[in-house]
């Protein structure tokens, strides 16, 4: 068993990769619920702009953690 | 005729590992779900056993890969595939009953690196290709999940940490409805196929394919995906209480953290050709995600039980499998050794849950 059999360049990518996806996908759904849950708050308060400014980071959020499943989805079907 | 009854022996020990695969890893994709109540235990079961079974069908190119890099291919006879698959089975069983999660894949590696040592000595055993896709991968897996979860979790909690904890808890057990999902699917495409390779392997040895076309027939297909969903169905309850309520007990957020972060890792992986174990990291970002709020909210004496047994998978199968084939070789090279060491082992298992099951000590979903 020898260390040349490690292929070191792979394995740092994998670590980054694997550590930006990780992070991404929950970074991306808990601002998915920060914005939905105050887009609601401001709505019900009447504060149309602030609600506005929420829905649209909901939407962002909600648009990369979908786009991270649906990629997650063509590496499962593509392998 | 005997080669026949060894391929039939060989393609029903095949489905057996199956089945132990299935409900061994169940946990992997449900345990978090279950136990922060995103889904009941039998929804959650049902839909990973569906998605098990959608996912065998999805892709065909890693049954082809079994063994390959790792076993020299020259050793690889249906004697040596048969006590491979036994030391896999007997440590899925083992582990299983401890309730640890282990890799089932490093456990058929494990029973077929013995199987082929016992077989034809240390040169049928590629030394480099167990490094690289076995050893490295065992320990990296565990740490860069539990890293990932780590900082996910944290991140997320200055995220939601001021919003209304109800809605909150509902989103993240949506979200791992999702995440669950992936885990799932991602596993019946690679753990079933490792079977339906297996099983194709002796087919071609037998003579009834060729080698030169690698081709899976339909029948080991359906029958693989079956098994695995079966298993998947039966749920390994020890080891889903395990992950989801021995090692940490888990809010919504650390069990999305866990498992999303941990799906993304394990396709990130995937799509770089790097396969890592979903044990690995489902128990590695389990064990993250509750050591970055709090070191002693993990119970580290589970996880180092966890730990060792992850260390002896590999040569704890390999010496059943060693054993397996030295048993059933002695009976010559016909189908009398494997016969009489699967009529032991299925004797054995019998005993052994016939008595669990009088003394009503079997756990299920309701348990």
């Amino acid at each position: 068993m020898t260390a040349a059999a490690i292929d070191w360049g792979q394995l740092f990518e994998l670590v980054w990769a694997g550590a930006l996806a990780g992070v991404s996908v929950s970074v991306a759904f808990a601002t998915l619920i920060l914005g939905a849950t105050r887009a609601t708050d401001h709505r019900r308060g009447d504060r149309p702009r602030q609600a506005s400014a929420y829905f649209v980071l909901a939407a962002v959020a909600a648009f990369a953690f979908a786009g991270s499943v649906v990629f997650g989805v063509w590496v499962i079907v593509s392998k | 005729m005997s080669s026949d009854v060894v391929l039939v022996i060989v393609v029903a020990t095949a489905l057996a590992f199956d089945f132990t695969n299935g409900f061994h890893d169940t946990a992997n994709a449900i345990a978090t779900s279950v136990s922060t109540r995103a889904m009941s235990p039998r929804f959650a079961v049902l839909l990973s056993a569906v998605l098990n079974f959608a996912g065998a069908f999805i892709s065909l190119q890693v049954a082809a890969t079994v063994g390959s890099g790792i076993v020299e291919s020259d050793a690889v006879t249906t004697t040596v595939v048969f006590a491979g698959l036994i030391g896999a089975i007997a440590w899925n069983l083992a582990t299983w009953y401890f309730g640890l999660p282990s890799s089932s894949s490093h456990a058929l590696i494990g029973g077929l690196v013995g199987s082929a040592f016992a077989a034809s000595g240390a040169s049928a055993i590629q030394a480099d290709g167990l490094v690289e896709k076995v050893i490295v991968p065992g320990v990296v897996a565990p740490i860069l999940a539990f890293t990932v979860a780590g900082i996910a979790i944290l991140i997320a909690y200055r995220i939601v940490g001021r919003v209304r904890p109800g809605p909150v808890n509902r989103a993240y057990r949506l979200g791992q409805l999702v995440s669950g999902s992936m885990f799932s699917l991602a596993h019946g495409t690679n753990d079933a196929q490792k079977t339906m390779g297996i099983i194709t392997l002796a087919l071609i040895a037998h003579g009834d394919l060729s080698s030169s076309n690698f081709h899976v027939p339909t029948w080991v297909i359906v029958s693989s995906a079956a098994a695995i969903a079966l298993g998947t169905y039966t749920g390994g309850w020890r080891i889903i209480r395990t992950v989801g309520t021995r090692i940490i007990k888990m809010d919504p957020a650390q069990g999305f953290s866990a498992q999303g972060s941990g799906a993304a890792v394990i396709l990130a992986a995937s799509h770089l050709g790097y396969p890592l174990s979903t044990t690995h990291v489902i128990s590695g970002g389990v064990m993250g995600a509750g050591a970055a709020t709090r070191l002693s909210a993990v119970r580290w004496g589970v996880a180092g039980n966890i730990a060792i047994a992850w260390v002896l998978t590999l040569p704890g199968a390999a010496l059943i499998g060693a054993v397996a084939y030295g048993v059933s070789s002695i009976f010559g090279s016909g189908a009398l050794g494997p016969l009489v060491v699967s009529i032991s082992v299925l004797g054995v298992v019998l005993a052994f849950f016939g008595r669990r099951v009088a003394r009503g000590q079997v756990l299920t979903a309701d348990a």
